[in-house]
């Protein structure tokens, strides 16, 4: 029985595999687009870009979908069909009588994805769709309360993480995919590309014009940018960070990276409405292999990015600290 | 084997479905020991980032006596996508609130399930509802 059982598992698990080979080269077709020219002749990415389609796709793939990049067809179709429903549940006037609260965010806060994302984790290299392995002195470093830690026990602002102090998110937590705040407002001018990120409102000024580095004794959260163009592609790439302030989690959570982080990421605009976006993590000194992360980004009708003064009103600091000391007060006690 | 299959399809939808979590975790703030239910007045709507707050006023049938409470909501942003405007909760509306209490005890409390008196949802529709698939 047991051979059978280990044979059965062989024979799925090479068909899964047989089946992820094929759904990862399964990408949607690329569409010849011409892309607009701005005045002065570069590429015209302006506009207001959202990351909300791949909501809700993890970072990581799971494991038991070996190195299947991509849904099969079916599964999107099944997946269009939660959308829609979720979206006829949003509609609905009145709240379901059997609603129940619950811990996690309430679905109201929610921004929604408009059509399913087609792959099955935002890290699209290597092939297992999972980030390597964290460096030895990368495991030992600690990462802060909240986004990817979410243990309540705080002693001072301090302890918590970058984001929840409403700080930063980092180049790649302010445009991979959460629940709320995806926007991104690309702005072009002769010699410059400028991102406003939406949540936690960053500003990338990015120069184009070659100009060398800052010192390596410059350093900041956002890091140093230089852009190009190759053909009708954005070309970023970015160093200079300062270490151990946030990760390339979602939101900026999980290991914070170090100094010697080098992002590059590539902007392709393959449609009016449609944007190609990835970005490539090398940091040595925090991940055993480089990675990719990719997803798309979509211009909506109507999306506009809003002000986001995030110190005056984050009430959610004042609540952690004085619930932390309030489970101590209960401990003692005890 | 069938078993183990069905494991591993309910742990891939299940991953598939978890939330990507919000500006701060709710265990830090809220109590899940302490769930609370009120019918309540709105004094004022705060349209702050991280997250919008509504402040409500609560009075004791019994005694008359009125306390003040704060209600977490969404975040401005997304209100605002939804089409909500400073117009859309004026004082002195009644609302239901479902939700759980701050953990360090103060009248503050998330709010789960926020409803007007005749059950209708506050917050209709969501910024994702506007188109049709591509």
């Amino acid at each position: 029985m047991k051979r059978l059982l280990l044979a059965s598992i062989m024979v799925v698990a090479a068909a899964s595999i047989a089946s992820g080979q094929a759904s990862r080269t399964a990408a949607p077709s690329a569409k010849s687009y011409a892309t607009p020219k701005t005045p002065w002749g570069d590429p015209d990415l302006q506009g207001i870009w959202t990351s909300d389609d791949c909501i809700g796709t993890g970072m990581n793939r799971a494991a038991n979908l070996g190195d299947k990049l991509y849904f099969t067809e079916q599964e999107i179709a099944q997946r269009e069909a939660t959308i829609a429903r979720q979206s006829e549940t949003d509609r609905q006037e009145f709240a379901n009588p059997d609603a129940r609260i619950g811990t996690g965010p309430p679905s109201h806060w929610a921004e929604r994805a408009r059509r399913p994302c087609r792959q099955t984790s935002l890290v699209v290299e290597p092939a297992n769709g999972r980030t390597p392995d964290l460096t030895a002195d990368a495991r030992a470093r600690r990462i802060p309360e909240g986004a990817g830690n979410n243990n309540p026990k705080a002693d001072s602002p301090e302890d918590f993480s970058f984001y929840i102090r409403c700080i930063s998110r980092g180049v790649t937590g302010s445009i991979f995919p959460v629940i709320y705040g995806n926007g991104q407002q690309i702005v072009q001018s002769p010699g410059f590309v400028t991102i406003l990120q939406e949540m936690v409102h960053e500003a990338r000024v990015i120069p184009l014009d070659g100009r060398p580095r800052s010192g390596s004794n410059v350093r900041s959260y956002m890091g140093d940018a230089r852009g190009r163009w190759e053909g009708t592609t954005l070309v970023v790439e970015t160093t200079n960070f300062l270490p151990n302030r946030t990760g390339i989690g979602l939101n900026g959570g999980g290991t914070p990276t170090s100094d010697a982080l080098k992002l590059t990421e590539k902007f392709t605009r393959i449609g009016t409405n449609e944007m190609k976006y990835e970005v490539l993590v090398e940091d040595s000194k925090t991940y055993v292999a480089p990675f990719k992360v990719a997803f798309p980004l979509t211009m909506e009708p109507g999306y506009q990015n809003f002000e986001y003064a995030c110190h005056e009103g984050n009430n959610a600091m004042f609540n952690s600290l004085s619930g932390a000391r309030a489970q101590e007060a209960a401990q003692e006690k005890k | 084997m069938r078993k183990t299959f069905a494991i591993a399809v309910a742990v891939t939808v299940l991953l598939a479905a978890v939330p990507v979590w919000a500006h701060h975790a709710f265990s830090a703030e809220f109590d899940a020991n302490k769930p609370v239910k009120m019918r309540a007045t709105v004094k004022k709507m705060d349209w702050i980032n991280p997250h919008a707050w509504i402040h409500v006023e609560v009075k004791d049938p019994a005694t008359g006596k009125v306390t003040p409470w704060m209600i977490e909501a969404a975040a401005p942003n997304a209100l605002l996508r939804r089409g909500w405007t400073k117009q859309s909760l004026l004082p002195g509306v009644e609302i239901l609130i479902e939700g759980f209490q701050a953990k360090d005890g103060a009248n503050r409390a998330n709010g789960s399930i926020i409803t007007f008196v005749d059950g209708k949802k506050l917050f209709v529709g969501s910024s994702g509802d506007q188109e049709t698939p591509r």
